[in-house]
Protein backbone atom coordinates (compact mmCIF):
# COMPACT_ATOMS: atom_id res chain seq x y z
CA UNK A 1 0.00 0.00 0.00
CA UNK A 2 1.22 3.36 -1.02
CA UNK A 3 0.60 6.84 -0.12
CA UNK A 4 -1.00 7.77 -3.43
CA UNK A 5 -3.56 5.14 -3.10
CA UNK A 6 -4.36 5.29 0.88
CA UNK A 7 -4.05 8.41 2.24
CA UNK A 8 -5.55 7.63 5.82
CA UNK A 9 -6.52 11.24 7.49
CA UNK A 10 -5.43 12.62 11.05
CA UNK A 11 -9.46 12.87 11.65
CA UNK A 12 -10.01 8.87 12.01
CA UNK A 13 -10.35 8.26 15.44
CA UNK A 14 -10.24 12.00 16.57
CA UNK A 15 -12.99 14.01 14.87
CA UNK A 16 -12.44 17.61 16.53
CA UNK A 17 -16.14 18.26 15.20
CA UNK A 18 -18.49 16.36 16.49
CA UNK A 19 -21.53 15.41 13.92
CA UNK A 20 -23.99 18.22 14.35
CA UNK A 21 -27.40 17.22 14.97
CA UNK A 22 -30.84 18.84 14.86
CA UNK A 23 -34.91 18.66 14.55
CA UNK A 24 -35.85 19.62 11.28
CA UNK A 25 -38.32 21.89 12.60
CA UNK A 26 -42.13 22.12 11.20
CA UNK A 27 -41.36 19.01 9.43
CA UNK A 28 -43.50 16.24 10.18
CA UNK A 29 -41.70 14.02 13.07
CA UNK A 30 -39.78 11.99 13.27
CA UNK A 31 -37.24 13.10 10.67
CA UNK A 32 -34.24 14.30 12.04
CA UNK A 33 -31.09 15.95 10.13
CA UNK A 34 -27.44 15.32 11.09
CA UNK A 35 -24.41 16.35 9.80
CA UNK A 36 -20.94 15.28 9.26
CA UNK A 37 -18.13 17.57 8.61
CA UNK A 38 -15.16 15.97 6.16
CA UNK A 39 -12.09 17.82 5.06
CA UNK A 40 -11.96 21.58 4.10
CA UNK A 41 -11.92 21.83 0.46
CA UNK A 42 -12.87 18.91 -0.85
CA UNK A 43 -16.27 19.65 -2.67
CA UNK A 44 -17.88 16.35 -0.85
CA UNK A 45 -20.31 15.40 -3.35
CA UNK A 46 -21.60 12.08 -4.19
CA UNK A 47 -22.47 9.32 -1.82
CA UNK A 48 -23.25 5.69 -1.54
CA UNK A 49 -23.56 3.33 1.26
CA UNK A 50 -21.17 0.59 1.62
CA UNK A 51 -22.46 -3.09 3.00
CA UNK A 52 -20.67 -2.18 6.06
CA UNK A 53 -22.69 0.41 7.79
CA UNK A 54 -20.09 3.40 6.48
CA UNK A 55 -20.58 5.87 3.81
CA UNK A 56 -18.26 6.54 0.73
CA UNK A 57 -18.46 9.40 -0.94
CA UNK A 58 -16.44 11.62 -3.80
CA UNK A 59 -13.77 14.32 -3.20
CA UNK A 60 -13.90 15.97 -6.67
CA UNK A 61 -12.04 19.09 -5.29
CA UNK A 62 -9.24 16.71 -4.14
CA UNK A 63 -9.12 13.89 -5.88
CA UNK A 64 -10.06 11.79 -3.16
CA UNK A 65 -12.60 9.13 -2.28
CA UNK A 66 -13.67 9.07 1.36
CA UNK A 67 -15.23 6.82 3.77
CA UNK A 68 -17.38 7.91 6.56
CA UNK A 69 -18.03 5.85 10.04
CA UNK A 70 -21.31 7.36 10.98
CA UNK A 71 -21.00 6.15 14.01
CA UNK A 72 -17.91 8.43 15.10
CA UNK A 73 -18.36 10.86 12.61
CA UNK A 74 -14.64 9.64 11.91
CA UNK A 75 -13.67 9.03 7.92
CA UNK A 76 -10.83 8.31 5.65
CA UNK A 77 -9.54 9.48 2.59
CA UNK A 78 -8.57 7.93 -0.64
CA UNK A 79 -6.22 9.26 -2.90
CA UNK A 80 -7.49 8.33 -6.38
CA UNK A 81 -4.16 9.48 -8.53
CA UNK A 82 -2.56 12.57 -9.60
CA UNK A 83 -5.62 14.85 -11.10
CA UNK A 84 -8.16 13.03 -9.85
CA UNK A 85 -11.92 14.19 -9.61
CA UNK A 86 -14.52 11.80 -8.76
CA UNK A 87 -17.78 12.13 -9.75
CA UNK A 88 -19.97 9.20 -8.67
CA UNK A 89 -19.71 6.14 -6.39
CA UNK A 90 -21.53 3.02 -6.60
CA UNK A 91 -21.22 -0.36 -4.75
CA UNK A 92 -21.17 -3.34 -7.20
CA UNK A 93 -21.75 -7.07 -6.79
CA UNK A 94 -18.11 -7.46 -5.30
CA UNK A 95 -19.02 -5.18 -2.63
CA UNK A 96 -16.27 -2.66 -3.87
CA UNK A 97 -17.02 1.10 -4.45
CA UNK A 98 -16.67 1.82 -8.23
CA UNK A 99 -16.00 5.70 -9.71
CA UNK A 100 -16.44 7.25 -12.18
CA UNK A 101 -13.20 9.29 -11.83
CA UNK A 102 -13.14 12.15 -14.42
CA UNK A 103 -10.25 13.48 -13.69
CA UNK A 104 -8.19 10.47 -14.59
CA UNK A 105 -10.53 9.81 -17.56
CA UNK A 106 -11.42 6.41 -15.81
CA UNK A 107 -13.59 4.09 -13.87
CA UNK A 108 -11.72 3.70 -10.54
CA UNK A 109 -12.61 0.36 -8.39
CA UNK A 110 -11.17 1.08 -4.85
CA UNK A 111 -11.08 -2.47 -2.67
CA UNK A 112 -12.83 -1.96 0.41
CA UNK A 113 -10.13 -3.74 2.26
CA UNK A 114 -7.01 -2.34 1.59
CA UNK A 115 -8.03 0.66 -0.38
CA UNK A 116 -5.88 -0.38 -3.43
CA UNK A 117 -7.33 1.77 -6.36
CA UNK A 118 -7.51 -0.44 -9.93
CA UNK A 119 -8.17 2.27 -13.29
CA UNK A 120 -10.10 1.09 -15.86
CA UNK A 121 -9.33 3.94 -18.13
CA UNK A 122 -11.10 4.83 -21.32
CA UNK A 123 -10.17 4.49 -24.93
CA UNK A 124 -8.02 7.36 -26.17
CA UNK A 125 -10.16 8.58 -29.08
CA UNK A 126 -12.99 9.31 -25.62
CA UNK A 127 -10.19 11.60 -23.71
CA UNK A 128 -12.39 13.47 -22.46
CA UNK A 129 -15.58 12.10 -21.71
CA UNK A 130 -16.48 13.99 -18.78
CA UNK A 131 -17.54 11.17 -16.37
CA UNK A 132 -20.79 11.86 -14.82
CA UNK A 133 -22.93 9.16 -13.29
CA UNK A 134 -22.90 4.83 -13.37
CA UNK A 135 -25.18 1.49 -12.29
CA UNK A 136 -24.94 -2.13 -12.61
CA UNK A 137 -26.77 -4.53 -14.55
CA UNK A 138 -28.01 -7.63 -13.39
CA UNK A 139 -25.41 -9.24 -15.27
CA UNK A 140 -22.47 -7.49 -13.10
CA UNK A 141 -22.09 -5.19 -16.20
CA UNK A 142 -21.22 -1.50 -15.34
CA UNK A 143 -22.67 1.02 -17.09
CA UNK A 144 -21.89 4.82 -17.37
CA UNK A 145 -22.27 8.33 -18.57
CA UNK A 146 -19.62 11.55 -19.55
CA UNK A 147 -21.27 14.76 -20.24
CA UNK A 148 -19.73 15.40 -23.24
CA UNK A 149 -21.96 13.37 -25.15
CA UNK A 150 -21.22 9.45 -24.48
CA UNK A 151 -22.40 6.18 -22.38
CA UNK A 152 -21.05 3.10 -21.90
CA UNK A 153 -20.41 -0.29 -20.67
CA UNK A 154 -17.62 -2.23 -18.82
CA UNK A 155 -17.40 -5.44 -17.91
CA UNK A 156 -15.26 -5.56 -14.78
CA UNK A 157 -14.08 -9.27 -14.79
CA UNK A 158 -12.42 -9.16 -18.28
CA UNK A 159 -11.69 -5.25 -18.60
CA UNK A 160 -13.37 -5.03 -21.92
CA UNK A 161 -14.75 -0.66 -22.24
CA UNK A 162 -17.40 -0.05 -24.69
CA UNK A 163 -17.91 3.68 -25.68
CA UNK A 164 -21.16 4.88 -27.63
CA UNK A 165 -21.83 8.05 -28.62
CA UNK A 166 -24.89 9.80 -27.46
CA UNK A 167 -28.36 10.33 -29.54
CA UNK A 168 -28.13 14.52 -29.77
CA UNK A 169 -24.62 14.83 -27.94
CA UNK A 170 -23.90 16.26 -24.90
CA UNK A 171 -25.87 16.25 -21.92
CA UNK A 172 -25.53 12.88 -20.63
CA UNK A 173 -25.68 12.62 -16.86
CA UNK A 174 -27.88 10.31 -14.32
CA UNK A 175 -28.41 6.99 -14.59
CA UNK A 176 -30.64 4.42 -13.13
CA UNK A 177 -31.68 0.80 -13.47
CA UNK A 178 -35.63 -0.15 -13.35
CA UNK A 179 -36.25 -3.14 -10.78
CA UNK A 180 -36.95 -5.27 -14.70
CA UNK A 181 -33.15 -4.46 -15.59
CA UNK A 182 -34.08 -1.86 -17.76
CA UNK A 183 -31.57 0.96 -17.91
CA UNK A 184 -32.19 4.77 -18.34
CA UNK A 185 -30.16 8.27 -18.36
CA UNK A 186 -30.77 11.84 -18.35
CA UNK A 187 -29.29 14.60 -20.79
CA UNK A 188 -28.87 17.69 -19.13
CA UNK A 189 -28.00 19.69 -22.21
CA UNK A 190 -30.43 17.43 -24.19
CA UNK A 191 -33.01 17.54 -22.37
CA UNK A 192 -34.68 14.26 -22.37
CA UNK A 193 -34.15 10.82 -20.74
CA UNK A 194 -33.38 7.88 -22.63
CA UNK A 195 -33.42 3.95 -22.54
CA UNK A 196 -30.45 1.85 -23.10
CA UNK A 197 -30.57 -1.72 -24.20
CA UNK A 198 -27.80 -3.35 -22.35
CA UNK A 199 -28.17 -6.15 -25.70
CA UNK A 200 -27.01 -3.70 -28.06
CA UNK A 201 -26.29 -0.71 -26.70
CA UNK A 202 -28.59 0.95 -28.29
CA UNK A 203 -30.51 4.12 -26.59
CA UNK A 204 -33.98 5.16 -27.21
CA UNK A 205 -34.59 9.00 -26.43
CA UNK A 206 -37.95 9.79 -24.61
CA UNK A 207 -38.85 13.74 -24.65
CA UNK A 208 -40.19 14.70 -21.40
CA UNK A 209 -43.32 17.28 -22.15
CA UNK A 210 -41.69 20.31 -20.69
CA UNK A 211 -39.57 21.59 -23.34
CA UNK A 212 -36.02 22.64 -22.34
CA UNK A 213 -36.77 21.23 -19.06
CA UNK A 214 -32.73 20.27 -18.07
CA UNK A 215 -33.43 16.51 -17.07
CA UNK A 216 -30.26 16.11 -14.99
CA UNK A 217 -31.06 13.24 -12.78
CA UNK A 218 -33.32 10.02 -12.83
CA UNK A 219 -34.22 7.13 -10.25
CA UNK A 220 -36.71 4.40 -10.52
CA UNK A 221 -39.24 3.31 -8.20
CA UNK A 222 -40.31 0.04 -7.60
CA UNK A 223 -42.63 -0.02 -10.22
CA UNK A 224 -40.12 0.62 -12.71
CA UNK A 225 -41.48 4.55 -13.21
CA UNK A 226 -38.61 7.11 -13.97
CA UNK A 227 -38.44 10.05 -11.53
CA UNK A 228 -36.32 12.93 -13.24
CA UNK A 229 -34.91 16.02 -11.55
CA UNK A 230 -35.45 19.25 -14.34
CA UNK A 231 -33.06 21.35 -13.37
CA UNK A 232 -34.00 24.27 -15.28
CA UNK A 233 -37.65 24.33 -15.25
CA UNK A 234 -37.53 22.96 -11.30
CA UNK A 235 -39.99 20.25 -11.95
CA UNK A 236 -39.71 16.78 -10.15
CA UNK A 237 -41.23 14.62 -13.17
CA UNK A 238 -42.42 11.12 -13.21
CA UNK A 239 -42.33 8.89 -16.26
CA UNK A 240 -44.53 5.61 -16.71
CA UNK A 241 -43.00 3.36 -19.03
CA UNK A 242 -45.52 0.65 -18.94
CA UNK A 243 -47.99 3.26 -20.56
CA UNK A 244 -45.99 6.03 -21.82
CA UNK A 245 -47.30 8.76 -19.18
CA UNK A 246 -45.81 11.74 -17.87
CA UNK A 247 -46.23 13.48 -14.50
CA UNK A 248 -44.92 16.63 -13.38
CA UNK A 249 -44.46 19.02 -10.06
CA UNK A 250 -43.36 22.03 -9.43
CA UNK A 251 -40.69 22.35 -6.23
CA UNK A 252 -42.12 24.79 -3.65
CA UNK A 253 -40.16 27.99 -3.57
CA UNK A 254 -40.00 30.93 -5.99
CA UNK A 255 -37.15 29.69 -7.93
CA UNK A 256 -36.62 26.04 -7.47
CA UNK A 257 -33.47 24.33 -9.32
CA UNK A 258 -34.23 20.85 -9.18
CA UNK A 259 -30.58 19.11 -9.02
CA UNK A 260 -31.24 15.49 -7.38
CA UNK A 261 -33.52 12.95 -7.36
CA UNK A 262 -33.54 9.33 -5.35
CA UNK A 263 -36.71 7.55 -4.16
CA UNK A 264 -36.32 5.75 -0.52
CA UNK A 265 -37.24 2.00 -0.13
CA UNK A 266 -40.84 3.66 0.72
CA UNK A 267 -41.31 5.00 -2.55
CA UNK A 268 -40.76 8.35 -1.45
CA UNK A 269 -38.79 10.75 -3.76
CA UNK A 270 -36.10 13.13 -2.43
CA UNK A 271 -34.93 15.75 -4.29
CA UNK A 272 -32.32 18.65 -3.78
CA UNK A 273 -33.50 22.45 -4.67
CA UNK A 274 -30.28 24.51 -5.17
CA UNK A 275 -32.81 27.40 -5.29
CA UNK A 276 -34.30 27.13 -1.82
CA UNK A 277 -31.08 25.66 -0.65
CA UNK A 278 -32.61 22.54 0.30
CA UNK A 279 -33.27 18.98 0.86
CA UNK A 280 -36.87 18.34 -0.58
CA UNK A 281 -39.10 15.19 0.20
CA UNK A 282 -42.23 14.41 -1.83
CA UNK A 283 -44.70 11.96 -1.42
CA UNK A 284 -46.34 10.64 -4.75
CA UNK A 285 -49.74 9.70 -2.71
CA UNK A 286 -50.15 12.94 -1.04
CA UNK A 287 -48.27 14.92 -3.43
CA UNK A 288 -47.05 17.05 -0.82
CA UNK A 289 -43.79 18.24 -0.19
CA UNK A 290 -41.46 18.51 2.95
CA UNK A 291 -38.59 21.10 2.59
CA UNK A 292 -35.47 20.25 5.08
CA UNK A 293 -33.51 23.55 4.09
CA UNK A 294 -29.94 23.55 5.21
CA UNK A 295 -28.25 24.97 8.31
CA UNK A 296 -25.44 26.76 6.05
CA UNK A 297 -26.10 28.81 2.64
CA UNK A 298 -24.48 27.43 -0.13
CA UNK A 299 -24.90 23.61 0.60
CA UNK A 300 -25.21 22.25 -3.28
CA UNK A 301 -26.21 18.69 -2.63
CA UNK A 302 -25.59 17.22 -5.94
CA UNK A 303 -26.82 13.71 -5.61
CA UNK A 304 -28.19 11.65 -3.06
CA UNK A 305 -28.66 8.01 -2.18
CA UNK A 306 -29.79 5.92 1.11
CA UNK A 307 -31.01 2.43 2.80
CA UNK A 308 -34.14 2.02 5.13
CA UNK A 309 -34.75 4.76 6.98
CA UNK A 310 -31.84 7.11 6.35
CA UNK A 311 -31.46 9.60 3.16
CA UNK A 312 -27.91 10.74 2.72
CA UNK A 313 -26.22 13.63 0.25
CA UNK A 314 -23.00 15.55 0.01
CA UNK A 315 -23.03 19.13 1.16
CA UNK A 316 -20.51 19.80 -1.90
CA UNK A 317 -20.37 23.41 -0.90
CA UNK A 318 -19.74 23.25 2.76
CA UNK A 319 -17.78 20.29 3.20
CA UNK A 320 -19.99 17.97 4.96
CA UNK A 321 -22.38 14.64 4.57
CA UNK A 322 -25.69 15.13 5.57
CA UNK A 323 -28.11 12.38 6.93
CA UNK A 324 -31.74 12.84 6.89
CA UNK A 325 -33.42 9.76 9.34
CA UNK A 326 -36.81 9.07 7.71
CA UNK A 327 -37.60 6.78 10.95
CA UNK A 328 -37.12 6.38 14.26
CA UNK A 329 -34.24 4.56 15.36
CA UNK A 330 -35.80 1.45 17.32
CA UNK B 1 15.97 40.24 -44.06
CA UNK B 2 11.96 39.29 -44.15
CA UNK B 3 13.73 35.93 -43.92
CA UNK B 4 15.10 36.29 -41.26
CA UNK B 5 12.82 38.48 -38.90
CA UNK B 6 10.29 35.59 -40.00
CA UNK B 7 12.66 32.46 -38.42
CA UNK B 8 13.23 34.94 -35.86
CA UNK B 9 9.66 34.85 -34.96
CA UNK B 10 9.06 31.30 -35.90
CA UNK B 11 9.80 29.65 -32.09
CA UNK B 12 7.17 32.73 -30.68
CA UNK B 13 4.93 32.14 -33.12
CA UNK B 14 4.54 27.75 -32.91
CA UNK B 15 4.80 28.17 -29.28
CA UNK B 16 1.63 30.42 -29.28
CA UNK B 17 0.01 28.22 -31.82
CA UNK B 18 0.81 25.16 -29.33
CA UNK B 19 -0.96 27.42 -26.60
CA UNK B 20 -3.60 27.90 -28.55
CA UNK B 21 -4.08 24.35 -29.07
CA UNK B 22 -4.06 23.34 -25.54
CA UNK B 23 -6.47 25.95 -24.96
CA UNK B 24 -8.91 24.38 -27.18
CA UNK B 25 -8.35 20.79 -25.64
CA UNK B 26 -8.96 22.41 -22.12
CA UNK B 27 -11.97 23.36 -23.22
CA UNK B 28 -13.31 20.30 -24.52
CA UNK B 29 -14.89 19.21 -21.30
CA UNK B 30 -16.55 22.38 -20.63
CA UNK B 31 -18.20 22.63 -23.96
CA UNK B 32 -20.80 20.02 -22.03
CA UNK B 33 -22.31 22.68 -20.47
CA UNK B 34 -20.41 26.00 -22.01
CA UNK B 35 -20.34 27.52 -26.19
CA UNK B 36 -18.21 30.14 -27.46
CA UNK B 37 -21.13 30.90 -30.05
CA UNK B 38 -22.95 33.66 -29.45
CA UNK B 39 -25.98 32.21 -31.01
CA UNK B 40 -25.90 28.93 -29.22
CA UNK B 41 -28.26 29.45 -26.00
CA UNK B 42 -29.94 26.92 -23.35
CA UNK B 43 -27.16 25.63 -22.49
CA UNK B 44 -26.45 24.24 -18.49
CA UNK B 45 -23.83 27.20 -18.19
CA UNK B 46 -23.62 30.29 -19.30
CA UNK B 47 -22.33 31.37 -22.99
CA UNK B 48 -18.87 32.57 -22.48
CA UNK B 49 -18.51 34.55 -26.15
CA UNK B 50 -17.03 37.42 -24.88
CA UNK B 51 -16.62 36.55 -20.85
CA UNK B 52 -12.94 38.32 -20.74
CA UNK B 53 -14.05 41.83 -20.16
CA UNK B 54 -17.29 41.44 -19.08
CA UNK B 55 -18.85 41.26 -15.38
CA UNK B 56 -18.35 38.41 -13.62
CA UNK B 57 -22.51 36.98 -13.52
CA UNK B 58 -22.43 39.27 -17.14
CA UNK B 59 -25.09 36.55 -19.32
CA UNK B 60 -28.32 38.01 -18.78
CA UNK B 61 -29.82 35.21 -19.96
CA UNK B 62 -28.43 32.70 -17.37
CA UNK B 63 -29.39 32.15 -13.85
CA UNK B 64 -26.27 32.60 -11.93
CA UNK B 65 -25.96 31.45 -8.34
CA UNK B 66 -26.35 33.45 -5.68
CA UNK B 67 -22.45 33.91 -5.17
CA UNK B 68 -21.83 34.99 -8.60
CA UNK B 69 -24.93 37.44 -8.51
CA UNK B 70 -23.35 39.03 -5.56
CA UNK B 71 -20.07 39.46 -7.43
CA UNK B 72 -21.90 41.12 -10.46
CA UNK B 73 -23.86 43.29 -7.98
CA UNK B 74 -19.90 44.23 -6.37
CA UNK B 75 -18.73 45.13 -10.07
CA UNK B 76 -16.40 42.62 -10.46
CA UNK B 77 -15.65 41.72 -14.18
CA UNK B 78 -13.25 38.84 -15.48
CA UNK B 79 -9.60 39.91 -16.68
CA UNK B 80 -7.31 37.34 -17.45
CA UNK B 81 -5.54 37.28 -14.10
CA UNK B 82 -9.11 37.07 -12.41
CA UNK B 83 -9.99 33.71 -15.10
CA UNK B 84 -6.48 32.56 -14.09
CA UNK B 85 -6.97 32.52 -10.80
CA UNK B 86 -10.70 31.63 -10.95
CA UNK B 87 -9.33 28.16 -13.03
CA UNK B 88 -6.90 27.13 -10.40
CA UNK B 89 -9.88 26.53 -8.06
CA UNK B 90 -13.43 27.81 -8.80
CA UNK B 91 -15.05 27.13 -5.41
CA UNK B 92 -12.34 28.71 -3.28
CA UNK B 93 -12.85 32.04 -5.33
CA UNK B 94 -16.57 31.66 -4.88
CA UNK B 95 -17.59 29.53 -2.61
CA UNK B 96 -21.43 28.01 -3.06
CA UNK B 97 -20.43 28.24 -6.87
CA UNK B 98 -23.32 25.73 -8.43
CA UNK B 99 -20.70 24.82 -11.49
CA UNK B 100 -18.71 22.19 -10.51
CA UNK B 101 -14.89 20.91 -10.82
CA UNK B 102 -11.65 20.12 -9.46
CA UNK B 103 -9.35 23.41 -10.54
CA UNK B 104 -6.41 22.88 -13.18
CA UNK B 105 -3.34 22.99 -10.77
CA UNK B 106 -0.90 23.66 -13.73
CA UNK B 107 -0.28 27.40 -14.27
CA UNK B 108 0.51 27.32 -18.07
CA UNK B 109 -2.96 24.88 -18.99
CA UNK B 110 -4.82 27.83 -16.88
CA UNK B 111 -3.22 30.56 -18.78
CA UNK B 112 -3.73 28.65 -22.19
CA UNK B 113 -7.39 28.54 -21.43
CA UNK B 114 -8.12 31.83 -19.96
CA UNK B 115 -5.95 33.03 -23.58
CA UNK B 116 -8.60 30.85 -25.39
CA UNK B 117 -11.53 32.11 -23.90
CA UNK B 118 -10.34 35.96 -24.32
CA UNK B 119 -9.53 35.03 -28.07
CA UNK B 120 -13.05 36.35 -30.72
CA UNK B 121 -12.32 33.51 -32.58
CA UNK B 122 -12.62 30.68 -30.38
CA UNK B 123 -15.67 28.81 -30.95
Amino acid sequence: MNRRQFLKTSAAGILATPALARLAGAQESPFRVKYYPVASGMGSRDVTPAPDGTMWFCGQRNGTLGRLDPRDGSYKLVDLGKGAAPHGVIIGPDGAPWVTEGGQNAIARVDPGDHKVTLFRLPENEAYANLNTAVFDKNGIYWFTGQSGIYGRLDPKSGDMTVFKSPRGRGTYGMTITPKGDIWYASLAGNHIGKIDPATGNATVVDPPMPNQGARRVWSDSKGRIWVSEWNSGNVSMHDPADGSWKAWKLPGDNPRTYAVYVDDKDKVWLTDFGANAIVRFDPVTEKFNAFPSDKAGANVRQLDGKPGETWGGESGNNRLVMIQTVAPA
Amino acid sequence: MRLFVFLLLLPMLASAASADEAGARLFTPCRACHSLDPAKRGLPGPNLAGVVGRAVGGDAAFDYSPVLRKAREEGLRWDAPRLESFLADPAEMFPGLWMSMRGIEDAAERKALARFLANPASR
